[in-house]
């Protein structure tokens, strides 16, 4: 019953479910480019290597492509659930207030937090992947030096303070986002949750400071190593 | 024993809609020498007198029971659902939580599944639409068992209690930024889910009911536990975890 | 005018077969024929929604209507004790007999002894369909069902969830009903108020029903009418019903000639908050439960102002103990009730309107410490806390009687029928199971004994006997026609007096003669004055009440009119009933009818019978039929509970 196929996938729940899907895959993503970053710090050629090895590799296509569709999907159904939850109360009450008991800055701010990283994910794809092309050779090989792009990058004071403000963004989008990827499948237990609610803030305070700390870095060595 | 010396005098902003077609506004009252042993609506009781003597039409609102249990009462108060006391429906709710000289603003629930017939008194039963659709064991009349054919866990006895103990009224939907019912459709679903009785149709029931629960127009849920914390049975959002499970479980088995 | 004999139709036999005997005696409807038949039922609390349910499964079609939004809300939620069944789960001795004695005797013997054997018999059956329903019944570790002692009972035959089982129960027979709803063999209406009982050459056909959103008045035709409305409690104006509870679908079909059996017999609960002033406007109960730790007691000396913990132990009355060694704080509800009254009475009155006695839990929570009486009543704590801003943990609670249910209601025979073909009645809307005062936890289960076990039988016997559906009788009808214009009638006077005081100053001025002189305590004197005041009270509201808006759209002023019209008419057959029976039984007390201890005395002689009242017109005195009460296996005593 074909009917039956797009009722249950169009259903509430199923669409809570795919955010939480690839919410919780991109989060797998932005623990692995933390990782490649971390090589901005072990050496210029590390780094560029790192990268080059990605890029060149042809599989590539069918990475970006698969984490492309990630995104747009944790986007577009974002758009898609916030506008339905606006059509369910058409008349907004004339005087709201939280009880203090359930949601926090976090939870009521995951449109506006998502909405910044969507904009900075902009950027950053226009600051790096589209930046400045510099070529260098390593071990004989040319390749692009990504790593000058970006500590050039990182030279201005106010590019990082928007990276960082971006990614505090993020981290409080996370705050909220893990522990509820994690409700919206269906998994809440009176011994873990707490646990699991705790752990949500800690990635969250991870992917922060792990990500705030190159351009921090590459800002305080201005270009030398 | 209640505070009975000291009287209030309150500023009352209410929403008046005529009918379900009227624009509607808020309106603002005075009321004076308020009890602080009054009940909430004991409050309105008193207004409504007031104006009834003044020949103006007076407020209306939902409320029967008058003692917390049967989810007849709404209202929206200074923003919240229920107003400020937790675990308390408004008819429990006493004038000694306000201060002499407060400005108390009162809504009717708002969400476009629960269209206002007048003033605070929306309808609600896009509720029973969403049990009719599942919210049940299908077991007529003298078709059971001896009661004590099936032993249930008392855990789960008491889980499933603690999900049943929903009164319908509404305030998660109330409460929730994106007017989601599932708060109210996850309690039914959990308590027949946990016990033996219920487990039979348990994938058949989460689909329906959801289905019936999208059809109707309520929201999403966004995880952020304001209808939890709204809820005058304290019921818990675990129980939208378990729906969650329920539904992809049917969604997966289910033929 | 003249008297008749009523008969109950309870068919010959020993009492333990005459129910299995008369359901095999009973006609039929083949199945396939059911369906062509309509059913009106009026309410939808455990009565109504069991009703609805059992009979919609059987294939007739069903019109469900009630007042509030939702089927789920009717009062019955509110129970909060359990409900009973003879089981005998725990060992302890209990059977169907031992119930259904109980039952008789707690009723003061003046019930029908084949109606109580046949709900206990049913019992049982309630107990296992409400838990094939998914309702949660408190549990053993071990998985089975468990059981507590209730008001007095010296067995533990009451089965509970939580302090919430009359809305478990409800909630289950509401699950039962909305699933036939989606089905579409129940049609619900909700927010409608019965207004009138439509008849046609003598029998029930219809009702008319004004929307409460539209205020339009609409007409629903049927062969068989079903009212599970409750009690008229709310005669008093502050009771333990919901503000909704009201006695016109009743008593609108008394006025078309169904009879009014009982209406003396209140039951007046002794554990309820007690009131806080002028503006109250109902009271709540609280579980009966309470007074198996708690110890009931008033300051030795009338007027004693001291805070009650700086009264020393041996300036308390602890009078319940005083009186009644054996049962002490746990004697039935009207005899803990009328002593709180003679203490009241007496000046030694408690609390700021000195309208209250204690109930103190200070000497269990010394034996047992605090957490284990939060475990029992922590529930309970919290509301009254809540309520009155007193903590129960330190401080007594105060306590005093209300209004909580009313035993008369329309006659019905052993069938559920009225006298009037084709109307049934259930739950607390009839007169049948609890004679002079109900126990506690037999509420419940006589609800849902009608509704789930009684009337899918006796219903389908009826339309086998009477063929009601060969003269199909439309809304059409000009007997419709006639309710209907009575009905638009009786609003648009309301609606044209525009007198100076609002329906709810009649209400209380009512309660306050109702309270006065037809609640715990009645004399001949009081009765008489009463009939005179409501008299005078009705009047005045015809003339006077001021009732604003119009019949368009949503009018809760004019729905409390015509609902208090009704009141003060019924307050009056109250005390017209309680004047005529000059015993004391169960909930009635009259003060000329007592033992030389000061304890009610029946009158077996003179009044072992159901009174049930003919209507004869608003201001025209009712006619008293009688229906004698044989006891042929319970032997009549004095109730004593020294």
């Amino acid at each position: 019953m074909s009917s039956r196929l797009t009722r249950i996938v169009g259903s509430s729940i199923v669409k809570k479910q795919a955010m939480a899907i690839t919410g919780l895959l991109l989060c797998g993503f932005l623990v692995t480019h933390l990782a490649g970053n971390f090589l901005i710090i072990y050496s210029a050629d590390a780094f560029n290597q790192y990268a080059y090895a990605l890029t060149s590799n042809p599989l590539i296509y069918v990475a970006e492509a698969g984490l492309a569709a990630l995104f747009l999907g944790h986007i577009g159904m974002a758009i898609k659930l916030t506008l339905e939850n606006h059509k369910a109360r058409p008349q907004k009450y004339y005087m709201k207030k939280p009880t203090g008991r359930g949601s926090t800055f976090a939870s009521s701010t995951m449109p506006y937090t998502g909405m910044i990283t969507l904009i900075f994910l902009v950027i950053h794809l226009i600051n790096f992947k589209f930046g400045p092309l510099y070529m260098t050779t390593v071990d004989g090989v040319e390749m692009r030096d990504l790593y000058r792009t970006v500590v050039e990058y990182f030279a201005s004071p106010l590019n990082v303070l928007w990276y960082i403000i971006a990614m505090v963004a993020l981290g409080i989008h996370l705050s909220h986002g893990v522990w509820s990827a994690f409700q919206s499948l269906g998994f809440n237990h009176p011994s873990y949750t707490p646990t699991l609610r705790m752990a949500s803030k800690a990635f969250a305070v991870l992917i922060v400071v792990g990500y705030s700390s190159l351009p921090i870095y590459c800002y305080l060595i201005q270009g030398g190593h | 024993m209640g505070n009975n010396t000291v009287s209030m005098n309150l500023n009352l902003k209410i929403w008046r809609q005529k009918s379900a077609t009227d624009k509607g506004e808020m309106v603002d009252y005075k009321l004076t020498d308020v009890s602080p042993d009054m009940s909430f609506l004991e409050m309105l009781d008193m207004l409504n007198d007031r104006l009834i003597r003044e020949g103006k039409d007076p407020v209306a609102f939902d409320h029967d029971c008058r003692e917390g249990i049967c989810g007849m009462c709404s209202l929206m108060i200074n923003g919240q659902a229920h107003g400020p006391e937790r675990e308390t429906t408004t008819c429990q709710l006493h004038m000694r939580s306000f201060k002499n000289g407060d400005t108390i603003v009162i809504e009717p629930w708002r969400a476009k599944a629960f269209p206002i017939h007048k003033d605070l008194m929306v309808d609600r039963s896009a509720f029973d639409e969403i049990i009719a659709a599942g919210g049940y064991v299908s077991v007529n009349t003298g078709h059971a068992p001896d009661a004590n054919a099936i032993p249930i866990p008392k855990e789960n006895a008491d889980l499933a209690m603690d999900a049943a103990a929903c009164i319908g009224c509404a305030a998660c939907v109330a409460s929730c930024k994106n007017a989601s019912a599932m708060l109210f459709v996850s309690a039914k679903i959990s308590q027949l889910a946990l016990l033996p009785q219920g487990e039979a149709e348990s994938k058949q029931r989460a689909e329906a009911m959801v289905a019936k629960m999208d059809e109707l127009g309520f929201g999403n849920c966004t995880n952020e536990a304001e209808c939890e914390a709204s809820c005058p049975k304290g019921i818990d959002i675990s129980n939208i975890a378990r729906m969650n499970r329920e539904f992809i479980k049917g969604g997966l088995t289910n033929r | 005018m003249t008297i008749k004999k009523l008969d109950g139709k309870v068919p010959a036999g020993n009492v333990s077969e005459v129910w299995d005997n008369h359901r095999f005696n009973m006609k039929l409807i083949n199945p396939a024929n059911k369906r062509k038949f309509n059913v009106i039922v009026v309410g939808t609390g455990l009565a109504g929604a069991s009703a609805a349910a059992s009979l919609a499964e059987l294939g007739y079609n069903v019109q469900s209507f009630c007042i509030q939004d939702s089927p789920r809300r009717a009062h019955s939620i509110a129970a909060q004790g359990g409900i009973n069944a003879a089981k005998n789960y725990p060992n302890d001795g209990d059977s169907i007999w031992r119930l259904f004695y109980d039952t008789v005797k707690g009723g003061d013997y003046r019930a029908r002894e084949a109606n109580v054997y046949r709900l206990a018999q049913v019992s049982n059956n309630i107990i296992d369909q409400c838990v094939a329903q998914g309702v949660p019944f408190a549990r053993e570790y071990g998985g089975t069902l468990s059981n507590r002692s209730f008001g007095g009972a010296q067995v533990s035959r009451t089965f509970y969830a939580r302090g919430q089982t009359g809305q478990q129960l409800l909630l289950g027979a509401y699950s039962a009903m909305m699933k036939e709803v989606g089905k579409g063999k129940i049609k619900l209406y909700t927010r409608r108020e019965m207004v009138e009982l439509v008849m046609v050459d003598g029998k029930a056909r219809g009702i008319i029903t004004r929307n409460i959103v539209t205020g339009e008045l609409e007409r629903f035709a049927a062969d068989a009418v079903l009212l599970c409305t409750g009690g008229y409690g709310n005669a008093y104006y502050l009771s333990t019903n919901a503000m909704a509870s009201n006695c016109s679908a009743a008593w609108r079909a008394h006025k078309k000639g169904a009879y009014f059996a009982n209406p003396c017999y209140t039951q007046i609960h002794p554990t309820c908050i007690p009131m806080h002033g002028e503006n109250q406007s109902k009271l709540t109960l609280m579980s009966e439960s309470l007074r198996n730790d708690g110890r009931v007691w008033v300051p030795k000396k009338p007027g004693d102002k001291r805070a009650p913990n700086d009264i020393p132990e041996d300036e308390r009355d602890y009078y319940l103990e005083r009186k009644y060694p054996s049962f002490g704080n746990l004697v039935p509800r009207d005899v803990a009730s009328r002593n709180a009254k003679e203490q009241v009475d007496l000046g030694k009155g408690v609390g700021a309107t000195g309208v209250a006695v204690y109930l103190d839990f200070l000497d269990a929570i010394k034996r047992d410490g605090e957490d284990v009486i939060r475990q029992k009543y922590g529930n309970l704590f919290d509301m009254y806390q809540r309520i009155t801003d007193d903590n129960p943990y330190e401080v007594p609670m105060r306590i005093y009687p209300a209004v909580h249910y009313t035993m008369g209601g329309l006659w019905v025979d052993y069938n559920l029928m009225s006298n009037v073909p084709g109307l049934f009645v259930l739950g607390e809307a009839n007169f049948s199971d609890h004679g002079a005062n109900r126990l506690g936890a037999s509420a419940l289960m006589q609800g849902l004994a009608d509704g789930y076990f009684v009337i899918p039988y006796t219903l389908g016997n009826y339309f086998a006997n009477e063929k009601p559906n060969e003269q199909k009788v439309g809304t059409d009808h000009e007997a419709f026609d006639k309710a209907y214009n009575e009905a638009k009638d009786k609003y648009q006077q309301l609606l044209s007096i525009n007198g100076t005081q609002p329906v709810d100053y009649y209400h209380k001025e009512l309660g306050k003669i109702m309270w006065e002189y037809v609640g715990m305590s009645r004399n001949e004197e009081g009765l008489k004055k009463a009939i005179s005041q409501i008299k005078d009270l009705r009047k005045q509201f015809w003339k006077d009440v001021k009732v604003p808006g119009e019949n368009t759209n949503v009018n809760v002023e004019l729905e409390k009119a015509g609902r208090v019209a009704d009141f003060l008419e019924i307050g009056e057959l109250m005390a017209r009933d309680a004047l005529e029976r000059k015993e004391s039984c169960g909930g009635h007390f009259r003060e000329e009818s007592q033992t030389e201890e000061n304890e009610a005395k029946r009158d077996d002689e003179n009044f072992c019978h159901v009174a049930a009242w003919e209507f004869t017109g608003v201001d025209n005195e009712p006619i008293r039929h009688v229906e004698e009460l044989k006891f042929e296996n319970v032997k009549l005593t004095q109730r004593s509970y020294k």
